[in-house]
């Protein structure tokens, strides 16, 4: 037994010595099928993307049957004079602004609710809160769109017309009803205004668990301390709490912003960007351009432009934020 | 199998606990009422915790109303579901037509839900007896297909990533800190990013001859899951302490067996997470599978989308429910028993305070 492993032990002492880098390094070894992988699905197209995006393809079979002629960067000069491009620009921006604002919110408020001291069952709570996290996108999406319908008696349309009953049965002044049905998904701002609950709704789950998390590690200590010297609730807040979850909330707000600047199932479900193009998220726009108006080209231009948005953007992150902490430590 | 049951005594667990959770606010209750008549609480004190768990309640309830209605409409086939008579559909017209639908007529389990029957084959060409399945000339169904990809997925996902992720965490080598850094810069990139090289994907894999490849596809995803897996599971065997390894050395414990018996057993939980997010990304993923896949091959995912988009303006909401509900069980079950899992594992180790 001894003897055949000191061989073993000797043969890889000798493979080591061929081997190109030291032997302290066979760590590699276990990283690198997952890097070829990444690098052959993952990176590969990109690069290939950027190839596309230099040409005129005008559908698949132009670019892999090379029926297409490199023309530079015309795409892209095409592209900064389409308003289409910034009007898609603008609105992702807003949509990942608007979204990330209410998305914090909200999710530390209900943070903040399932951990408090005097809410029973918070447990049971927590665990039906973020149930949404384990359903899959294209279900939710879908049962958001439907609740979200145009129609007479789609659920919010229903919603909001017990609501004005209740108003008017209490004689409220007329501004604070609503003119139902509200066409949820076929108004500029109304669509908007779907994709942003949407999204708050997708992403919260998982911010709560990051937020909560965060909360169970302050010691009680620190709360009792702050409420014997007199400290009210928001004070404590203040100078407990927020300290607390500042990390783990921009943390998360990273993650997710960026998952939704390429948001595409939830504009392409509810209305294909629509109405008019108006609400077209960049990935949405590339991607019609390419399925619906067969400009491969003008496509790949576009969503190279999204993808270097998207990694400038977590390199900015990664660096300032403090994302790759462990990274560093050698 | 251990595995096997050891998940069933984790559900089982969860489901004692539950049913025994209405037991617990009984005693809740009657202890607020004892230390309001003994004096110790105020009226006021105990009315406020009485508020602030309805607002808790109240609040839970309004998340996941879209859940609660999809399910009730579920239970609706054959009635219209946006009427006059309100939200939820009347529960005296419940039925399990919808079901029935998804299990005996939609491609969910079977092409067009002909079941067939097993059948012995004495003397067949696959050995002296074979087993087959017999009857259905349409051939097997989405089920199949979903669950093909996900073996694939999950199969080269953990291959790769558990070994990477201890690398990371424990090893020094050539490279590390840049291909980490590069793993953190791709982590939310991943879904949306497929989509964005999909123009690509699919003259690549055409060139290949790639497409319709069910082997393939589960690779990708794979692939897709990968920066974000490993990192998370990094910065999880980071919290082990370095010490109870060199404990065991110390003890005489191989290299091998430190991995066996304290960096896997510890790192369970973040195993757990990873699992489900690996499993969700071959499980959900439908975009790239609708374009490289041809129908035979679809998975339930893409045969959801086909529901949910038959008619533009008139999704067959009855039946969409319940094969979504059917779609999503599984998921369901294993996130439910890996609850506790899934937040230690999410806690992400050194990104608190």
């Amino acid at each position: 037994m001894a003897s055949s492993q000191l061989d073993a032990g000797d043969g890889l002492s000798r493979l080591r010595s061929a081997l190109p880098f030291s032997g302290r390094d066979w760590g590699l070894l276990l990283v690198i099928p997952g890097v070829v992988l990444f690098s052959s699905f993952m990176l590969y197209p990109i690069v290939y993307l950027f190839y596309i995006s230099l040409t005129d393809a005008t559908f698949a079979g132009s670019v892999i049957g090379g029926g297409a002629e490199l023309i530079g960067l015309e795409n892209y000069v095409q592209l900064l004079g389409d308003p289409q491009f910034w009007s898609s620009m603008s609105t992702t921006w807003l949509f990942v602004a608007v979204s990330l604002v209410v998305k914090v919110f909200v999710a530390v408020g209900i943070a903040l609710l399932l951990n408090h001291a005097r809410v029973v069952g918070k447990r049971y709570m927590r665990a039906a809160v973020i149930v949404p996290l384990g359903f899959p996108g294209i279900f939710t999406i879908t049962v958001w769109r439907g609740m979200f319908s145009d129609a007479r008696f789609g659920v919010f349309n229903t919603l909001l017309g017990r609501y004005n009953d209740v108003m008017s049965s209490l004689s409220a002044p007329q501004v604070l009803l609503f003119d139902v049905p509200i066409g949820f998904l076929s108004g500029r701002w109304e669509a908007f205004f779907a994709y942003v609950t949407t999204e708050v709704w997708l992403a919260y789950p998982f911010m709560v668990i990051i937020i909560v998390s965060a909360l169970q590690d302050v010691p009680k200590s620190l709360h009792e301390a702050a409420m014997v010297d007199g400290a009210g609730w928001l004070q404590r807040f203040r100078t407990v709490t927020l300290p607390a979850i500042k990390g783990p909330v921009l943390f998360a707000s990273i993650l997710t912003a960026a998952t939704s600047f390429q948001q595409f199932l939830i504009p392409w479900v509810f209305n294909q960007g629509g109405p008019a193009r108006k609400n077209e998220l960049i990935i949405v726009y590339g991607y019609r351009e390419a399925i619906s108006f067969n400009e491969f080209g003008l496509s790949a231009a576009i969503l190279i432009v999204a993808i270097a948005f998207v990694g400038l953007f977590m390199l900015v992150a990664v660096r300032y934020g403090g994302l790759a902490e462990g990274v560093g430590e050698e | 199998m251990s595995v096997l049951r050891s998940f069933a005594a984790l559900v089982a667990a969860k489901l004692v606990a539950f049913a025994t959770a209405p037991k617990r606010f009984v005693v809740t209750v009657q202890r607020a009422i004892y230390d309001l008549r003994t004096g110790k609480r105020t009226p006021w004190d105990v009315s406020k915790s009485v508020l602030m768990t309805l607002f808790g309640f109240a609040m839970v309830l309004v998340l996941l109303f879209p859940l609660f209605w999809i399910f009730t409409a579920s239970l609706a086939e054959g009635t219209r579901l946006f009427t006059t008579s309100g939200i939820f559909p009347d529960p005296s017209t419940y039925n399990l037509g919808a079901y029935r639908w998804v299990v005996f007529e939609s491609d969910f389990f079977f092409v067009d839900g002909d079941w067939g029957y097993p059948q012995l084959v004495l003397g067949g060409s696959g050995g002296l007896v074979s087993f087959r399945w017999a009857g259905t000339e349409t051939g097997p169904g989405a089920v199949f297909n979903s669950l093909y990809i996900v073996s694939v997925t999950l199969a080269a996902g953990f291959g790769m990533i558990v070994p990477a992720a201890y690398a990371f965490s424990r090893r020094k080598f050539v490279g590390r800190k840049r291909i980490l850094y590069g793993y953190v810069l791709f982590t939310q990139i991943g879904a949306g990013l497929s989509i964005a090289t999909l123009v690509a994907l699919y003259s690549l894999f055409s060139s290949y001859g790639l497409t319709n490849n069910l082997f393939v596809l589960g690779l990708f995803y794979a692939a897709s899951a990968i920066p974000f897996n490993t990192w998370l599971l990094k910065t999880y065997m980071d919290n082990i302490p370095v010490s109870y390894e060199e404990a065991a050395m110390v003890d005489g414990a191989s290299f091998l067996d430190t991995i066996r018996e304290v960096i896997l057993p510890l790192t369970k939980p973040g195993l757990a997470v990873v699992l489900i997010f690996v499993w969700l990304a071959g499980w959900n993923e439908f975009i790239i599978a609708q374009t490289l896949l041809r129908p035979e091959n679809y998975p339930l995912s893409v045969e959801l989308y086909n529901i949910a988009t038959e008619g533009r303006f008139s999704t067959p909401w009855t039946r969409f429910a319940a094969f979504a509900n059917l779609f999503a069980l599984p998921v369901a079950i294993v996130y439910f028993a890996a609850q506790r899992s899934v937040e230690d594992g999410l806690s992400f180790g050194g990104m608190e305070g």
